[in-house]
């Protein structure tokens, strides 16, 4: 077959060198892989999907078997989703799969960054490929906030009519922005049939081109290396793509989507038969949004009532816990690469890793910033800890309100403590001075 | 057990859970059935792959060189020169002027981005409620103040726009003594009954948390907190304003009626909610 | 519909033919007033006309002193505190005595009958939903409704205690009276069946939403996944050859 091709294509020479790449052997290369495995899951069971969706706020009578819904009038959303769930063969296991995959999805794109960031891995010439997977989490939770909102059942449409509420809180340009992205004054008919698009369309082609250019990148840059015996920042050290690499990627997209299969079966998620179609004059408690969204819904908790208005113009309080703040950690995420360089004046190459331990600031900072998104996340559920915790509503926000300073500075503080004299002894052992802290040779290795 | 053989196994299980899947599928489908089945046949795949590749296949660790990434420097200038013949660049102003006819058509076209909704006029600022419009329940039916018992709340509507999202009021009964607000706004509430829009000023959630006894209306989204009995001023949470009272008084039929619409924007901020819009 | 709960309903339909007549005559019935003074009245005054400690319960009515004492929640554990289900402090029949009691002492709503047969299931989740779920959850499993007020979940409560939580209103919960009377059988037939209903996906998770879902996509899911990589991606002895 290859010599079909080569005789076409010409790529013999390519494919043995593509062939043999070197690919370092550490199980934490293997957490980006997690993500891409589950978005071709979600591409696989989205695409059957989308087969039987309709995306139609039309109201339609329910006529299926569920019998507490029968003859209730329904949008033509809801009502297909129903029949994915409860008519159509392995609809339903094929829409917990989604849906689970989602959760997943989100969830090991954040656990690679944390591996990308806490060993320096986004410094030049990777600060490219960090934006653009920076970008590729927004998709990400875009992706997912778009699709929980499809079903059209009361716990998505409350999502939409928050969604909606931030966006009316811009100054000046919020009301305009509102309706040209509903269509009209909350709730409208158009708005499924345009999530559907970009749920469908839209962001998954951005995700798909993007990742491409992330494995593109990856791939003539060449993987980054933890230091150790024979590693350098010119050589890479590892197995050959094939057949090692190969086979051990695609056992992890079998067992990721085995994973994933079990739980789609197994545990029931997204009930959207118990929540009822979506009504804009009811709603459900507990309200939550999907977990990579419940920062924003904590921080919108969290925040005091503060409408300002300043010459006769308000900023409403949503504003800065569903605008700014998130606009602005993004930015910082993204621009973190250069924001370090800065600090540093580090702007040298980089293909060794660090140990987290090596840059204790770095740690502390991540730690700081990883403990305030996960508060804000518990935050997004305040009422339902209320319960686990036996307090009141109030007291948990109260609490909250405070811990969201305090437990980031100190714990951030602590890890970078415990780092850097992680950091000390292993340099004591090596026989090194002290004081490894932000000690950052261009060239690095033992 | 030898790899060979762990591999073997796993491979085999795979093939027979996927023949279950087949068969469950064809006998009318089982959530759980199928998702363990095919949890299975994919987990023995990925077993079988796993142990092949960790203990059947070479382990020889290889090192690649890493060429340098950027060229040299003489290399980047003469493709800088490429990228900028003198043909086009010293034309500065017919460059210009080409940027300057893209930009414009690029604006051009992104205008029809408007069609997406209508211009918010006045639509944030009205409700359907207007003077002399009966109060009925989601059934339609106009009410009474008698009809309501004490710490009952019943959603309403203007009569004609049962269920309109932003007409959404809740009426509650309460003892008229209790209540501590301006005279202006008791007289609001006929009998005790007491509307507000049910539409929280935080995130547009409806307020659909009546706490009867402590007279506080709690937004279930982010748990805004509303005191009935003092023209629902926050005590708790994250919106600022209270909810919006609707004028109510009694028809002549002994029916309760609204004086007209919400003296203020209903939901959520937006900028120029107190200008009065325009 | 369970036999167990068809059983209970129309034990309570009986019960409440025997209390209707009782209700005209209650003077008569020395038992619940004793009861009463012994166990009530240091609270709800001598007469239900309320005290510092306790509100009137003049015009509770039969529905609201059956529901109260029936699960438990009255006499009330420690002051303060939400009342709470647990075991009635009072046999059946003392039960049935200071209902009769308290529904002689005003005009409160009498115990209601709950006949689940011809109950329209589809009109009783579109009424839940609007009027229940708020605090109850969608799926009954209950919620904090603030200032330290649980809606409890409603899955124990039986169908008659459900009517009269409707019509009484007790603790925080408002008055629902603007429902009629066949809608509150819908209702109480919807809630009948959300509990006895599977979970048609697997594991229902409490059936609260995306915050268990959450840490289950990630404590499980995710952790999974990562554990594999790990096996998967950590050296072997043979490696180092």
């Amino acid at each position: 077959m290859l010599r079909w091709l080569d005789g076409r294509l010409g790529i013999a020479g390519l494919a043995r060198k593509s062939l043999k790449k070197v690919f370092p052997d550490h199980w934490s290369f293997l957490l980006g892989e997690l993500a891409l495995f589950s978005f071709i899951i979600l591409l696989a069971t989205g695409v059957f999907l989308t087969l039987f969706y309709r995306p139609d706020a039309q109201l339609v009578t329910y006529r299926g078997p569920y019998a507490p819904l029968q003859g209730q009038e329904v949008s033509a959303a809801y009502e297909s989703v129903l029949r994915i769930s409860f008519e159509v063969r392995s609809g339903l296991v094929m829409r917990q799969i989604h849906h689970w995959a989602a959760l997943v999805f989100v969830g090991s794109i954040v656990v690679h960054m944390m591996r990308v960031f806490f060993t320096g891995a986004f410094r030049r010439p990777r600060d490219v490929n960090w934006v653009v997977g920076v970008v590729l989490l927004l998709l990400g939770i875009g992706a997912g906030f778009t699709g929980y909102s499809l079903p059209d059942d009361l716990l998505s449409g409350t999502g939409l009519r928050i969604a909606y509420s931030v966006l009316i809180s811009v100054p000046l340009l919020g009301p305009h922005l509102a309706f040209l992205a509903f269509g009209g004054e909350f709730p409208t008919e158009g708005i499924i049939s345009r999530l559907f698009v970009m749920h469908v369309m839209l962001i998954p082609a951005l995700i798909i081109g993007l990742v491409s250019v992330h494995l593109a990148i990856l791939w003539r840059q060449k993987h980054t290396q933890y230091k150790g015996a024979g590693r350098t920042e010119g050589n890479v050290v590892g197995k050959a793509f094939w057949p090692q690499q190969v086979m051990k990627s695609a056992a992890l997209l079998a067992l990721t989507a085995a994973v994933l299969a079990f739980m789609g079966g197994l545990l029931q998620i997204n009930p959207i038969w118990d929540f009822g179609p979506f009504d804009a004059t009811t709603v459900s408690a507990p309200s939550q949004p999907d977990w990579y969204v419940g920062w924003l819904e904590g921080a919108l908790r969290l925040f005091p009532p503060l409408d300002l208005t300043l010459f006769g113009i308000t900023i409403p309080s949503p504003f800065w816990p569903g605008v700014v703040m998130p606009g602005l950690a993004f930015t910082v995420m993204g621009a973190w690469p250069w924001i370090e360089r800065r600090v540093t004046r580090d702007e040298a190459e980089h293909h060794l890793l660090d140990d987290p331990t090596d840059v204790p600031i770095r740690v502390g900072i991540g730690v700081a910033g990883l403990i305030f998104f996960g508060l804000l996340t518990l935050a997004g559920g305040n009422d339902v800890l209320a319960i686990m915790f036996n307090a009141s509503v109030e007291q948990i926000t109260n609490v909250l309100r405070i811990a969201i300073f305090v437990l980031p500075a100190s714990g951030g503080w602590l890890a970078y403590r415990i780092a850097a004299s992680l950091g000390n002894n292993k340099s004591n052992l090596l026989g090194r001075k002290r004081g490894v802290k932000l000690r950052r040779g261009p060239t690095g290795g033992f | 057990m030898k790899p060979e053989r762990v591999v073997a196994v796993a491979f085999a299980v795979s093939i027979m859970a996927s023949m279950g899947l087949v068969g469950v599928y064809v006998s009318g489908g089982q959530a759980q059935a199928e998702g363990a089945l095919l949890g299975t046949a994919l987990g023995g795949l990925g077993v079988g792959l796993a142990v092949w590749s960790v203990g059947l296949l070479p382990s020889r660790t290889r090192s690649e060189e890493r060429e340098p990434l950027s060229s040299d420097d003489a290399l980047v200038d003469r493709a800088e020169d490429d990228l900028h013949p003198s043909d086009i660049t010293r034309r500065k102003a017919l460059v210009r002027l080409m940027a300057g006819a893209g930009g414009t058509l690029a604006g051009a076209l992104a205008i029809p981005a408007l069609s997406l909704g209508p211009r918010p006029g006045q639509d944030l600022f009205t409700t359907p409620w207007t003077a002399g419009a009966r109060l009925v329940d989601p059934e339609g039916a106009p009410l009474r103040p008698g009809d309501l018992v004490l710490d009952s709340v019943t959603t309403v509507y203007p009569e004609g726009h049962v269920g309109s999202p932003d007409a959404q009021t809740l009426l509650i009964k309460v003892d008229v003594q209790d209540l501590e607000m301006p005279e202006d706004r008791i007289a609001w509430a006929p009998d005790g009954c007491i509307g507000y829009s049910k539409i929280c000023t935080h995130a547009g959630c409806p307020v659909g948390l009546y706490r009867a006894k402590a007279h506080e209306l709690l937004c279930p989204c982010h748990q805004s907190t509303f005191d009935v009995l003092r023209g629902c001023s926050v005590t708790f949470g994250p919106a600022d304003r209270p909810l919006p009272q609707l004028p109510i008084s009694v028809d002549e039929e002994g029916f309760l009626i609204a004086l007209g619409d919400f003296t203020e924007p209903v939901g959520p901020g937006f900028w120029n909610m107190t200008g009065g819009g325009g | 519909m369970s036999s167990a709960v068809s059983r209970r309903v129309s034990l309570v339909v009986c019960l409440g033919a025997v209390l209707a007549p009782l209700s005209v005559s209650v003077a008569a019935e020395p038992d619940g007033r004793e009861l009463f003074i012994e166990s009530c009245a240091s609270c709800h005054g001598s007469e239900g006309q309320g005290t510092d400690a306790g509100p009137s319960i003049i015009d509770a009515g039969a529905a609201a002193a059956d529901f109260q004492l029936r699960t438990g929640r009255m006499p009330l554990a420690d002051d303060g505190a939400q009342a709470v289900r647990k075991p009635p402090a009072f046999s059946p029949d003392e039960i049935e005595a200071l209902t009769a009691f308290v529904a002689s002492l005003g005009e409160g709503p009498e115990i209601p009958t709950v006949d689940l047969d011809g109950a329209d299931l589809s009109d009783g989740q579109e009424l839940f939903v609007a009027n229940c779920a708020a605090c109850h959850g969608a799926t009954g499993s209950g919620g904090a409704v603030g200032a330290g007020a649980l809606a409890p979940s409603l899955s124990v409560a039986d169908p008659v205690e459900i009517a009269e939580a409707m019509l009484t209103g007790p603790g925080q919960m408002p008055v629902f009276t603007a429902i009629e009377s066949e809608d509150i059988q819908d209702i109480v037939a919807y809630v009948v069946h959300l509990r006895e209903q599977r979970a048609f996906g697997g594991a229902d998770l409490g059936g609260i939403g995306p915050v268990p879902e959450g840490f289950v996509g990630l404590g499980l899911g995710v952790a999974c996944l990562v554990a594999i990589s790990v096996l998967l991606g950590s050296k072997r002895k043979r490696d180092e050859a």
